[in-house]
């Protein structure tokens, strides 16, 4: 290598942005590649199923309604988090999640394991004014959500889709979920996956060691 | 990960590496022809901007070798460089769980106090306080309120006025704590909604508050099937979670049209159990923190 080429690179805009590109791009080809391939291989562990019907109608929603933007469903292994919101979340807890929730801005708590922290009642009081039960809430309110109901015939093309995608849904179970949706509220299903968040999903390793060790004040 | 993502990533990694290394090494080292004038020729602006041929200053060099330094230790003492795992073995969750364990060597004594004590005596612990209150507003406040006044919208108890749906000693608020509670007032709409009216005002003339005599003296022989829960004289059964309707403290509200829905709809509060979230430690200083809320004024007396 000699000048001439350095010279010939800073003479052509084009190419010199090409170069950077590659450069670049070696950073994201150690660091992403791998991960995103070898995430296929990821199992889901005893315990983690996929989404049942209001659920899977329910996670629609939050994502819809852009619940993710606040919240997030990745509960990091630091102590002030564990010991707020339970176990650290694993990639195994999510197989099923498509796209997944885990988020990166939390604007509200973490919801991964939120299921079964509050009643359902709360949860409808909570969606159609979060001030009615948490005074300083700056959430907003989602007073539709009671309004309209679930589509009974989208719900077997969604959960079909997941199949082929590799959700192991028995055709017993696609067939049942029109009926498992029908006359639900979009409230209904969106509380139905809430209260399902990080239930039964727990790594079973090292269940109950974080969540449960005495907390700091 | 597998042995061939292993060598993917350290491939790339010596390959960035190496290459920005060579530049560093080569750049000073390079034959630049230089003009007269002892710039490189090299001109933008038809002239006005021209190149000149520097040396790289110190502070730059110092600093890139730096870089270098700084990730080469890196790579060699934390995770990073395909599969070797670093010379420190370090992982976030074996870090997590040094932390949990330190802290705990930390709080271990203080719980280990606290385990000594009544919840009754634990309630006027300023540390068992102190403690309470985080957990309190992390898991309560949501229905209780941050001041633990409650919330008739969800039917979450005021915990400060020392009346108890489920009872007010330290055991009764543990176990509600521990496992939960749940209203099961079945709905009396089948009654019609005459009797349900009547009701409401025979259950308004138990605690004395305004009613119509005539309507309340009609539901009198109605109220025998609430008694099964309430007690014949409305003064509620701990046992159940029946509350007392002689009070004026009321759990859906205390209007006529609250009471209306009550009667006619049932109520079926929950609280869930915190015995999945919450160690028995934290639930004890919990129910000492709830206990302390309507006991205030004890401390001299303990």
């Amino acid at each position: 290598m000699a000048f001439k080429h350095f010279e010939a690179i800073e003479k052509h805009a084009g190419l010199l942005g090409v170069l950077i590109a590659v450069f670049v791009s070696i950073g994201g080809l150690a660091e992403i590649t791998p991960l995103f391939m070898e995430a296929h291989a990821v199992k889901a562990p005893p315990g983690v199923q996929p989404y049942d019907a209001l659920r899977l109608a329910g996670r629609d929603i939050y994502v819809r309604e852009g619940c993710y933007l606040c919240h997030s469903q990745m509960i990091r292994a630091l102590r002030a988090e564990t010991e707020r919101y339970g176990h650290y979340s694993t990639a195994a807890e999510s197989v099923y999640d498509r796209p997944f929730q885990w988020g990166s801005k939390r604007t509200g708590p973490d919801l991964a394991r939120v299921g079964g922290k509050y009643s359902d009642q709360w949860h409808v009081l909570h969606m159609m004014n979060p001030r009615q039960v948490v005074p300083q809430s700056n959430m907003p309110g989602y007073p539709w959500l009671l309004d309209k109901k679930i589509d009974p015939d989208l719900i077997q093309a969604k959960m079909r889709t997941l199949r082929r995608l590799g959700d192991p849904y028995s055709d017993a179970e696609i067939a049942a979920a029109p009926a498992a949706v029908k006359d639900k509220t979009e409230m209904d299903a969106l509380i139905a996956y809430l209260q399902g968040l990080g239930v039964k999903n727990e790594p079973t390793s090292m269940k109950g060691t974080q969540a449960t060790d005495g907390g700091a004040p | 990960m597998s042995t061939f993502w292993s060598w993917w990533v350290m491939s790339l990694i010596v390959l960035n590496l190496s290459a920005a290394l060579f530049l560093f090494w080569w750049a000073p080292r390079a034959k630049i022809p230089t003009m007269p004038d002892g710039t490189s020729g090299h001109v933008w602006a038809h002239g006005v901007l021209r190149e000149g041929v520097r040396r790289l200053p110190r502070w730059w060099l110092l600093l890139s070798a730096g870089a270098f330094v700084a990730g080469a230790t890196y790579l060699t003492l934390y995770p990073g460089f395909g599969n070797h795992k670093g010379t420190l073995g370090w992982t976030s969750h074996a870090q997590l769980a040094r932390d949990v364990a330190a802290n705990n060597v930390n709080l271990d004594e203080m719980l280990k106090r606290f385990q000594m004590y009544p919840v009754e005596q634990l309630a006027h612990d300023p540390a068992a306080q102190q403690m309470g209150r985080v957990l309190f507003d992390d898991n309560c406040a949501a229905c209780h309120g941050r001041a633990g006044k409650g919330n008739v919208l969800v039917g979450a108890p005021d915990l400060t006025d020392n009346d108890w749906l489920y009872g007010g000693d330290g055991k009764a608020i543990t176990s509600s704590i521990h496992d939960g509670r749940s209203g099961v007032m079945p709905p009396w709409a089948s009654l019609g909604e005459d009797n349900v009216k009547n009701l409401a005002q025979y259950v308004l003339s138990l605690s004395g508050s305004p009613h119509d005599a005539a309507r309340a003296a009609a539901a009198k022989p109605l109220f025998a099937t609430c008694a099964a829960c309430h007690g014949p004289d409305g003064k509620g059964n701990q046992a159940l979670g029946a509350p007392n309707l002689t009070d004026h403290i009321w759990l859906h509200g205390g209007s006529v049209a609250n009471i209306e829905t009550t009667i006619g709809g049932g109520r079926q509060g929950h609280m869930p159990a915190w015995s999945p979230r919450l160690s028995e430690d934290q639930i004890r200083v919990l129910a000492a923190y709830v206990y302390h809320f309507s006991h205030a004024d004890d401390a001299g007396r303990q």
